[in-house]
């Protein structure tokens, strides 16, 4: 049978890594559950984008932190043969420590001369107990944290939104390092999606109150944003999310969370 | 997954006499989500606007109206039957509390994978289904252009192919709009998008859709992308920036026969170096003029005319290998001191073709070639559905090639010994046995000399 030559379009690696806070609180109220759910269900739909993407081979890993940082997924792992393993919270928080273990794999080598932009994942519900900041800047004097596209999600109030939003960068909007950030679970009000009344962004800490708005901002981060950072998307014209190397697509809308169904508790 | 049409539900639509009854969720976009439905016993798809994106793009509906008014430019859309608005009642059972609006169109239906997956390389199919592909997406652009509309965002994510046969279907058709209109906001996909869109120096239309079409067309015949070369492997990190000067302020198109900056690379772009050299010279020079001088001046890109006509000689010269059976499309030598092509694939040197000579034109006769009203009538343009007649193998022994009656007519043919006999609809007659068979349309003759006559 004559056959299309047996090639393929090359692909360029898209390291794609959480970095999740395991601290003690993250044991109040099912939030520890609800992060490895949300995690564990999103992994399907990434894969799907994975596959819709042939440009990019989508790597996933993980880094775990609370009285000391570790990899939780240490491999660059194949979206598609990646088992989420639970997280388990106790601790203080060592998002510092976190954010070196990071830097060390963000050098090159060991990460490849060419490849797409990272997507970097932080999430936490606390401050850090360690120094944030030192190693922030250690972080950011590298070229692939550079172009990293840095999200944030925080959960629950007690979150630290100054210090995600520091790892994010700055927030184009205001110019400012922090603005303050509405809640962006259920929202009665239709919202025009992106940030057109000056509120959400996917360039300022994503606030999550209930597990619904985690499972859906995780969801946002492993599908629409791989697919923005590895082939893009169509354009439209107009204002674009702020600037940024790589363009954000638009946050889930709030406008379809279910009604009848908002999630176990309010943290 | 959340849906914003509960499933399961009758919802009434104005203007519709019956319900429509949502059977399951297909899947959701940036846009909205696609739904299953059944209306009127016939089952079809009903694509539902997030409120989001209806409030960004305020000419949706006026421009969906418009297209279902207009009708499908050809079989390869799947355009938009009707425009729904839920009724007062039906909206509060919608998951959503503005009203919002979606149209329905025809199931996709599940033989059709998505283009992705052949660029991929996860499908099995021949270069004739590729070039046929092209040829139907060729056919298509011409259509919506001669009525005057344009696609704006044609990309390898809003086209399906079906392996087999090489059908397409054209999704997502809410952008189109009459040319020149610019009625919309979508810009068109990173990588396709002309080069004097990305920069912001003009808006979609016609004129960048032929270069997307160009872009995709290169992407079906090559698994390459035609900025992708050595000044791609000079970027470490492929991002927004690195992309706008790799398609939009400095592409160079990696087989230009003058800049060589962006030759494709060995071993980081093989797909390229091995399927480019399979095509002829005339469709080679399509992408050449396109991605050449057709980069900055938008009336040197190649036009779907030309395309079509490049297209339809590409696959009338197609040749099997008759050591590995591999498709070729090199032209034969014209003068005895030429050389004969090789396969691609083997390296055989090709034997002289059989060819089928036709009033416009002729074809190589082999299997799974097609022969159609273009090659009778210069007025008919040039096009890959509807054949007249093709090229099959004898169902018991594949060495015998028979040309089988497409029409509804009745033909003769005369074989080389003399005899006359018809050939009625559906039947084949054995190439090697005939010397000429007459159609309604015209003539088609073998050309080679009929062995001596053994009576």
């Amino acid at each position: 049978m004559p056959s299309f030559p047996n090639v393929r379009l090359a692909s360029r690696p898209l390291h794609f890594i959480y970095l999740c806070d395991c601290s003690g609180s993250m044991a109040a109220q099912g939030k520890m559950q609800a992060l490895n759910q949300a995690i564990r269900q999103s992994l399907p739909g990434m894969a799907r984008v994975a596959r819709d993407n042939p440009e990019a081979q989508v790597l996933v890993r993980a880094v775990c932190f609370a009285d000391r940082a570790q990899w939780h997924v240490p491999t660059p792992t194949p979206v598609e043969v990646l088992q989420w393993q639970d997280l388990q919270a106790g601790g203080v928080t060592a998002m510092g420590e976190a954010l070196e273990l990071l830097a060390e794999q963000l050098a090159s080598p060991p990460m490849e001369e060419r490849a797409l932009p990272p997507v970097l994942v932080l999430i936490s519900d606390g401050q850090p107990t360690d120094d944030f900041e030192s190693s922030l800047n250690n972080l950011m004097g590298l070229h692939w944290a550079q172009k990293a596209v840095r999200l944030a999600i925080a959960m629950g109030h007690d979150a630290d939104l100054e210090v995600l939003q520091q790892f994010i960068g700055t927030d184009p909007a205001t110019g400012q390092a922090f603005a303050s950030v509405p809640d962006g679970g259920i929202s009665s009000e239709p919202s025009l999606g992106l940030g057109a009344s000056g509120g959400r962004s996917p360039r300022r800490p994503l606030q999550a109150s209930n597990a619904t708005a985690l499972a859906q901002y995780i969801q946002w981060a492993s599908t629409a944003v791989v697919g923005a950072a590895s082939m893009p998307a169509s354009r439209i014209g107009g204002k674009s999310n702020g600037e940024g190397n790589i363009p954000l697509p638009e946050l889930p809308p709030t406008l379809l969370d279910p009604v009848d169904d908002i999630g176990p508790v309010v943290w | 997954m959340t849906w914003i049409l509960p499933v399961g539900a009758s919802l009434n639509f104005e203007g519709l006499a019956e319900p429509v009854r949502i059977v399951r969720g297909l899947g959701s976009g940036s846009q909205g989500q696609v739904m299953e439905v059944e209306v009127a016993g016939e089952r079809l798809a009903l694509k539902w606007y997030f409120p989001a994106c209806v409030t960004r793009d305020r000419h949706l509906e006026q421009r969906l109206g418009e297209a279902i008014r207009a009708t499908a430019p050809s079989p390869s859309f799947l355009w938009p039957i009707a425009l729904l608005r839920p009724t007062p009642d039906a909206q509060n059972q919608l998951r959503s509390r503005s009203g919002g609006f979606g149209y329905l169109m025809n199931l996709r239906p599940p033989a059709f994978a998505g283009a992705v997956d052949h660029v991929a390389g996860r499908l099995r199919l021949s270069l004739h289904s590729v070039l046929m592909a092209c040829l139907r997406l060729a056919d298509a652009f011409h259509a919506l252009h001669s009525k005057g509309l344009c696609y704006k965002d044609i990309s390898l994510g809003n086209l399906f192919l079906e392996p087999n046969t090489g059908q397409i279907l054209i999704c997502d058709n809410d952008n189109v709009d009459v040319d020149g209109r610019d009625l919309g906001s979508v810009l068109g996909t990173p990588g396709f998008m002309a080069p004097e869109i990305l920069l912001g120096q003009a808006r979609p239309g016609a004129d960048s859709d032929l270069h997307a079409l160009a872009v995709l067309i290169f992407r079906l015949l090559t698994r390459h992308d035609p900025f992708r070369g050595k000044l791609e492997l000079a970027i470490r990190c492929l991002d927004e920036p690195a992309r706008r000067r790799l398609y939009g302020e400095d592409p160079v198109f990696i087989f230009d026969p003058q800049d060589m900056r962006n030759r494709p690379d060995a071993e980081h772009h093989a797909a390229a170096l091995l399927t480019w050299p399979i095509y002829p010279a005339e469709l080679q020079e399509l992408f050449v003029q396109s991605f050449g001088a057709g980069l900055k001046d938008p009336a040197r890109r190649a036009l779907t005319g030309q395309w079509q006509q490049a297209l339809t000689r590409c696959l009338d010269q197609r040749q099997l290998c008759p050591r590995c059976g591999q498709e070729n499309f090199q032209p034969s030598p014209t003068t005895a001191t030429e050389a004969a092509p090789s396969c691609w694939h083997c390296s055989t040197p090709l034997p002289p073709p059989l060819f089928l000579q036709l009033p416009q034109g002729a074809v190589v006769a082999a299997a799974g070639t097609t022969v159609h009203l273009h090659h009778f009538d210069p007025l008919q343009p040039p096009q890959g559905d509807r054949p007249l007649a093709d090229l099959v193998a004898h169902p018991s022994d594949p060495s015998i090639l028979g040309l089988r009656n497409l029409s509804d007519q009745v033909w003769r043919a005369r074989l080389c010994q003399g005899d006359e006999l018809e050939i009625p609809p559906g039947r084949s007659v054995n190439v090697a046995a005939m010397a000429q068979v007459h159609t309604p349309e015209g003539p088609i003759t073998p050309q080679r000399r009929c062995p001596p006559s053994q009576m």
